[in-house]
C-alpha cells in the first residue's frame, strides 16, 4: 500500500490532511478566538465604542472589581440561576417521564415523538412572540385555560414581578424538553435486555429494577442532555428578550441580556468585555466540574 | 422463549394496559405541546378584531387580513377618494378598500424573508463544504494533537454570542462588513463549522476505509477518492448535517439583531417589529410566524431519523 501511493501522483496524504483542516482552523481563529482575544484586551481599558475620539486608558483589573462588586450584576446572577435551576429540573423530570412512556414501544410511537419534538426546532426569538400573544392578559389563551379551571380574574404572565421569571421557565419548557426526552430514550434503548432478564430471575419487583437497572443507565444520557441545556440556558438570550426583555423591572435580566445592554445601549465596551470575559470562565469552568462528574458516574 | 409459553407474556414485555396508557399520556402530551403552534396558525387566518376577543375564539370567520397585511404597506384614505378609485382587481386590494385603506406597496417582510434564505443557504453550504474537508482529514488522517483541535473546535460553540458580539461589531465596523450578506453569511459559517465537523467525522468515520484503498488501487489519487467515492457514500450524512446548519442560520436571532439593520437584516429580529395600526397586528405577525415556521417543521420531519445525532453534535447515534 505504502509502496503504491508513493508512485501515484497528487498530494500526499499529509499535504490533503493539512489542506483540509486549514480553512477550518483559520476561519475559527479569526471569527471566535480572534474577537475573543480582542474581548480580553478591551476588559483591561476603559473603552467606549461610541466615543471613537475618546482616549484609551489601561485600567487594569478595575473593570473586574467594578463588576464582582456590583449588586446588580448578582440580581443578573440570581435571575439566571433561577432560570437555569427550574428549567433544568423539570425538562430533566418531564423528558425523563415522557421518554419511559415512550419507550413501551406502542402503536403510532414514531409519529408522536416527531410532534413532540417540534417545538425544539422552531426559532426561540419567533416563539418568544406568539408566547407574547398567548400570555397577554386579556385576551390570551393561556390566561383563559388557566380561568378555566380557577377563577384568578385577569392576571398577566409576562408584567407581573412574581410571574415573569415562570413565564419564561414555562416557554423554555416547552421549547427543550424534548430534547432531554430524545437523549433519555437513547439511553433507555442502549440497556441490554438480559440485565432485566437477569433481574426478573433474582425476583426483583418492577420498582427495584427501575432503580438499579434503568436509572443508572439512562444517567449519564441524562447529565449529557443537561450538561447542553445548561450551557445553552446560561447564554440565554433570544427567547427571554423577546418574552419579557429582561423586564418587569431587571425581574428577568439574566446574565446575556445584561451584558447586551451594558455593550450595545450603554456602549461601556470595556465593563462589558470584562463581563463577557467573567461570563465565559463561569460557563468553561462550570461545564468542565459537569463532565468530571459524568465521567465518574460513567466509571462506576 | 419456547414456543409453549408463547401464549404467556414474557415479564420483560410491557402489558397491554400499562402501553395503552402510555400511548394516552403521550398523546395528551403531544397535544398540549401542539396547542401554542395550532394557535398561532389559526390566528393569522383571523381578522384583527378575532384575535383579540374575549373568551378566544376557536370558532371563526376565516380571514386574509393577517397574511395581506404581512405582504403590504397600506394607507388610510377618506371614502371619497376610495370612491373615486377604479374599483379593485384583485381580491387583496377589496379586503384593504374594505377597511377604508389602498395598498401603498409591498412590506418589508418579503425582503428579510429573502435575506434568510440567502444567509442561511449562502452558510451552510461554506461549513458543510469546509467541514466535510476537516471531517475527512479528523477521520482519516493522523493530525497532531487531533483530540485536543477538535475538543478546540467544538468549544468555540460554547461561546455566549454577545460575548463574541461587541469585538465582531467593531472588526466588522472596520472592515465594512456590518449589515452586509457578506458579514453575516461568514459569521454563521463560523458558528456552524464546530457542529459540521462533529456531526460529517461522525458520518465519515463509518464509511469504510476500504472502498477509497480500492479505488486509490484503482489509479485514483487521495483526491479523486475523496470526491468520487467518499462524498457520495457520505451524502445522507452530508444532507442532514446541512438542514441542521440551515435550521440553525435560519433560527439565529442574536447575532442578527446586534450585527444587522436593514440591508441583511434576516427575518427572526424582523418579525417581532411589524406592528399595525394602533398596537400589535396580531394576525400579520402570526402569519410572518408560520411562514416562518413552516419549512423548520417539513425539515424536522425529513430529519427525525437523524435529530438525535444532530443535537448532540454526534455525542449520541442510537
Amino acid at each position: 500500500m505504502k509502496n503504491f501511493s508513493n508512485q501515484t501522483k497528487g498530494l500526499s496524504d499529509r499535504a490533503i490532511a493539512w489542506l483540509f483542516v486549514t480553512p477550518t482552523i483559520i476561519l475559527l481563529l479569526a471569527v471566535n478566538i480572534y474577537p475573543l482575544i480582542y474581548a480580553i484586551g478591551m476588559s483591561f481599558t476603559n473603552f467606549y465604542a461610541n466615543k471613537p475620539g475618546m482616549e484609551i486608558k489601561f485600567v487594569g483589573l478595575k473593570n473586574y472589581i467594578k463588576i464582582l462588586n456590583k449588586e446588580d450584576i448578582w440580581e443578573t446572577m440570581q435571575a439566571t440561576a433561577h432560570f437555569m435551576f427550574w428549567t433544568l429540573l423539570l425538562q430533566a423530570l418531564i423528558g425523563l417521564g415522557l421518554a419511559l412512556l415512550l419507550n413501551k414501544k406502542f402503536k403510532g410511537n414514531e409519529i408522536l415523538t416527531t410532534i413532540i419534538v417540534l417545538p425544539m426546532m422552531l426559532s426561540p426569538a419567533v416563539v418568544a412572540v406568539f408566547w407574547t400573544y398567548i400570555y397577554q392578559p386579556q385576551s390570551g389563551i393561556f390566561n383563559y385555560i388557566i380561568n378555566f379551571f380557577y377563577d384568578f380574574g385577569e392576571f398577566t404572565m409576562i408584567g407581573d414581578v412574581q410571574l415573569a421569571p415562570w413565564s419564561i421557565v414555562l416557554v423554555d419548557t416547552w421549547m427543550w424538553t424534548p430534547f432531554t426526552m430524545l437523549i433519555c430514550l437513547a439511553g433507555l434503548k442502549s440497556i441490554p435486555n438480559y440485565l432485566y432478564e437477569a433481574a426478573e430471575v433474582d425476583r426483583a419487583n418492577k420498582f427495584q429494577q427501575f432503580l438499579h437497572i434503568t436509572l443508572p443507565s439512562v444517567l449519564p444520557f441524562l447529565l449529557l442532555a443537561l450538561l447542553f441545556r445548561g450551557i445553552e440556558n446560561f447564554k440565554m438570550f433570544d427567547l427571554v428578550v423577546e418574552l419579557t426583555g429582561g423586564g418587569p423591572g431587571s425581574t428577568t435580566e439574566v446574565a446575556s441580556i445584561n451584558l447586551k445592554r451594558e455593550a450595545f445601549e450603554k456602549w461601556r465596551t470595556g465593563y462589558s468585555s470584562a463581563f463577557a470575559v467573567i461570563m465565559f470562565v463561569t460557563i468553561f469552568g462550570l461545564g468542565n466540574i459537569w463532565v468530571k462528574v459524568m465521567n465518574k458516574i460513567k466509571d462506576k | 422463549m419456547s414456543s409453549a409459553l408463547n401464549t404467556v407474556r414474557s415479564p420483560l414485555e410491557p402489558s397491554s394496559f400499562s402501553r395503552k396508557s402510555a400511548a394516552t399520556l403521550i398523546i395528551i402530551y403531544a397535544f398540549i405541546a401542539l396547542v401554542p403552534i395550532a394557535w398561532m396558525v389559526m390566528t393569522s387566518f383571523k381578522s384583527a378584531n378575532d384575535a383579540v376577543s374575549y373568551p378566544p375564539k376557536v370558532i371563526f370567520e376565516p380571514s386574509m387580513e393577517g397574511w395581506v397585511n404581512l405582504f403590504t404597506q397600506r394607507s388610510r384614505q377618506s371614502k371619497e377618494y376610495l370612491k373615486s378609485l377604479p374599483p379593485p382587481e384583485t381580491w387583496y386590494e377589496e379586503l384593504v378598500r374594505n377597511r377604508q385603506m389602498v395598498i401603498a406597496g409591498p412590506s418589508r417582510f418579503l425582503g428579510r424573508f429573502l435575506n434568510s434564505l440567502i444567509i442561511g443557504f449562502g452558510s451552510t453550504f461554506l461549513s458543510v463544504f469546509f467541514g466535510a474537508l476537516a471531517a475527512y482529514a479528523f477521520s482519516r488522517f493522523k493530525i497532531p494533537l487531533k483530540e485536543d483541535l477538535l475538543f478546540f473546535i467544538l468549544s468555540t460553540r460554547m461561546f455566549p454570542p454577545i460575548a463574541v458580539a461587541v469585538p465582531i461589531f467593531l472588526m466588522y465596523r472596520k472592515l465594512g462588513l456590518s449589515d452586509t450578506h457578506l458579514g453575516m453569511i461568514i459569521l454563521y459559517t463560523m458558528v456552524n463549522l464546530s457542529l459540521a465537523v462533529w456531526l460529517l467525522k461522525g458520518f465519515m468515520d463509518e464509511i469504510p476505509q476500504e472502498y477509497e484503498e480500492a479505488a486509490m488501487v484503482d489509479g485514483y489519487t487521495r483526491l479523486q477518492a475523496f470526491f468520487k467515492i467518499v462524498i457520495p457514500q457520505a451524502m445522507t450524512g452530508i444532507a442532514a448535517t446541512s438542514i441542521f446548519c440551515m435550521i440553525f442560520a435560519w433560527n439565529e436571532y442574536a447575532f442578527a439583531v446586534l450585527l444587522t439593520f436593514s440591508e441583511a437584516q434576516t427575518a427572526p429580529p424582523f418579525i417581532p417589529t411589524i406592528i399595525g395600526e394602533g398596537g400589535l397586528d396580531w394576525p400579520a405577525i402570526a402569519s410572518g410566524t408560520v411562514m416562518f415556521l413552516v419549512p423548520v417543521m417539513i425539515f424536522t420531519v425529513v430529519l427525525r431519523k437523524h435529530l438525535l445525532r444532530g443535537i448532540t453534535f454526534g455525542a449520541v447515534r442510537k
